[in-house]
């Protein structure tokens, strides 16, 4: 049977809290062997969303499945190869390391027992896998939370604002740590606020906000979706602003430190090629020395503010 | 562990004996709570048989043998007092302590269902609190058949039936600690709880005459009535009511679930007996 290529799939997916609806209607669709973000704002409903996937919270309405297995239905069987994190990994803190992986190892199954060491390996623990958790920092408390989640051989992680309390070193290891695991067929989905982060680590993702998803798509499809921008550096701005005002294809300018941000319509690639051309033959013409012309690439950030900024407008 | 293993369906080998296995490796870990427990069971022991035996080697004329069958009851009612505080110890710890680190939630999503995680916590548990209940009737044992001297052994029947009662004792009060502690999410509430119950209310409604038999079903008079005749205080009476013991107006006057040492008598070489703690039934030492 050729697997779904998606491990977790939702629809209509609704979660209310007496009068108050936390996620709703929520269509998600993470592809297999990718590293999927699930990105909002603080109290957007990411980690509810999560705590229903993983059985932690019922569901109000809606379906939703895990590596293909209908959950809640098949939910033990679904669970038995996801490794999830909800918001900060809990230990017993007067416990081990090890030992900690040890009581998780004896829910999941004797298999999960034989990877321990492996894991608390995999993750840079183990000079320190025999000291009590108590004494562990916040970063090493993240690290031993990956070691459990591999214990799972997981086909599906799911990470809830998994850098966190992380320092900048701590945030590339763990970037690093999620690529590798994709490298190795896994999927990872993680949940965060933390724009420039989840850019810089996952292909693909959905922006959320108030319990809705709002667009989903890979990265270059979301940052290529908005308007085309050109920042132009010249000798004389305000004679290049007053030049380019007239031009068909330009729907706005700003000027900010000393750059001009020309801002297009929504136009496609091609069209939006020619118009960085005429831009600059036409500031050439006008014997404006141009220093600097350069297309802006929308970052997520950029994305996120202008969805986000439009769901508040609409509202 | 590199690459995912391929595992088109992931077979569901989960067995029931290392989730057991991983309840008693939480408690057995929990330093203080051990230390405490042992310290309520095998230390109380110890310490009172090892008075008795010296009371008796320094002074034969006036303390009995520290072994006999009153000095069993007397043991058994102690270990039997302690030991039911240690067995609410260890179920609060058993029943919360995954709630209150948050653990419980990592164990959730394994798929593991809730009813196995609960219900490993039941024999988990029950293994540290006999294993230290166990230690402590050696000790119980080995002094009053051991060092009974002049006076009757306790039966091997006897031991038996005593053990049995006390080990009911201890795990009911071990599976309610859990139950509740697994209930309230709280191992300080739990306890605090129980031992209001044990110590203070109680006694108060074994006191309450309008309850009439009703008192009977009350957990600490409950167990007396079930214990061996032999190993229960002579002022106990010829009918197992809880009245007259825990009204004050016997002999004990104390209800001995309670405070458990206060109906202590160590047998005097003729077989007379000395309460050793009797401060709350007499106020002082009887000779």
């Amino acid at each position: 049977m050729t697997p779904s290529p998606f491990v977790i799939e939702t629809a209509g997916l609704t979660k209310r809290f007496g009068g108050r609806t936390v996620v709703q209607d929520v269509e998600l669709q993470v592809p297999r062997g990718s590293a999927f973000g699930y990105l909002g704002p603080n109290g957007a409903g990411k980690t509810t969303l999560i705590r229903m996937l993983l059985g932690l919270t019922r569901a109000t309405s809606g379906s939703m499945s895990l590596l293909g297995l209908p959950v809640p239905q098949r939910r033990g069987e679904a669970l038995a190869r996801v490794g999830a994190i909800v918001e900060e990994p809990r230990f017993h803190r007067y416990l081990t390391g090890r030992e900690n992986l040890e009581i998780v190892a004896a829910a999941r199954g004797p298999e999960a027992a034989h990877r321990i060491d492996g894991a608390i390996e995999r993750v840079g623990l183990a000079r320190r896998a025999n000291d009590r958790v108590g004494t562990y920092s916040l970063g090493m408390r993240q690290r031993l939370g990956i070691a459990r989640l591999l214990l799972a051989d997981p086909e599906l992680l799911i990470l809830d604002e998994p850098m966190n309390g992380l320092d900048p070193a701590g945030i590339e290891e763990f970037r690093f740590l999620i690529r590798s695991l994709v490298a190795e067929g896994r999927t990872v989905m993680l949940s965060s606020h933390l724009l420039d982060e989840v850019e810089k680590t996952v292909d693909a993702l959905a922006i959320v906000d108030q319990g809705r998803v709002v667009v989903q798509g890979s990265i270059a499809d979301l940052t290529r979706n908005g308007p085309a921008t050109l920042m132009i550096a010249s000798a004389d701005n305000s004679r290049a602003r007053h030049v380019l005002g007239s031009h068909a294809a330009v729907s706005s300018i700003v000027s900010e430190e000393g750059i001009l941000r020309v801002q297009l319509g929504r136009v496609d690639e091609r069209v939006e090629h020619e118009a960085f051309a005429d831009i600059n033959r036409r500031l050439v013409e006008a014997g404006i020395p141009v220093y600097r012309l350069e297309p802006e690439h929308a970052s997520l950030e950029r994305r996120f503010l202008e969805i986000t900024s439009r769901l508040e407008e609409a509202a | 562990m590199t690459a995912l293993t391929a595992i088109a369906s992931p077979p569901l080998r989960r067995p029931f004996l290392p989730l057991v296995r991983a309840e008693v490796l939480k408690l057995r870990k929990n330093r203080g709570l051990v230390l405490t427990a042992a310290a309520m069971t095998v230390g109380a022991m110890i310490v009172a048989y090892t008075i008795l035996l010296l009371l008796h080697a320094f002074n034969p004329d006036h303390h009995g043998p520290a072994g006999g069958v009153a000095n069993l009851g007397n043991g058994v009612m102690l270990l039997a007092g302690l030991g039911s505080v240690a067995a609410i110890l260890i179920g609060a710890a058993a029943g919360a302590a995954d709630l209150t680190s948050g653990v419980f939630r990592e164990l959730v999503v394994t798929g593991r269902s809730r009813l196995a995680l609960f219900t490993a916590r039941i024999p988990g548990g029950l293994a540290v609190i006999v294993s230290l209940i166990a230690a402590a009737v050696v000790i119980v044992v080995t002094v009053t058949v051991g060092f009974a001297g002049s006076l009757a052994a306790p039966s091997a029947g006897l031991l038996a039936g005593t053990v049995v009662w006390l080990l009911v004792e201890i795990a009911f009060y071990f599976a309610v600690a859990l139950g509740l502690g697994s209930l309230l999410g709280s191992r300080a509430q739990t306890i605090a709880i129980l031992l209001a119950w044990r110590m203070a209310v109680t006694p108060i409604l074994l006191s309450i005459g309008a309850l009439g038999v009703a008192r009977d079903v009350v957990p600490g008079a409950a167990f007396n009535q079930l214990a061996p005749d032999a190993i229960v205080p002579d002022h106990r009476g010829s009918r197992r009511s809880t009245f007259p013991r825990w009204s004050g107006t016997g002999s004990g006057g104390t209800p001995s679930s309670s405070m458990p040492c206060s109906h202590w008598p160590s047998a005097r070489s003729t077989s007379r007996t000395r309460s050793i703690t009797t401060a709350t039934s007499s106020g002082s030492p009887s000779r």
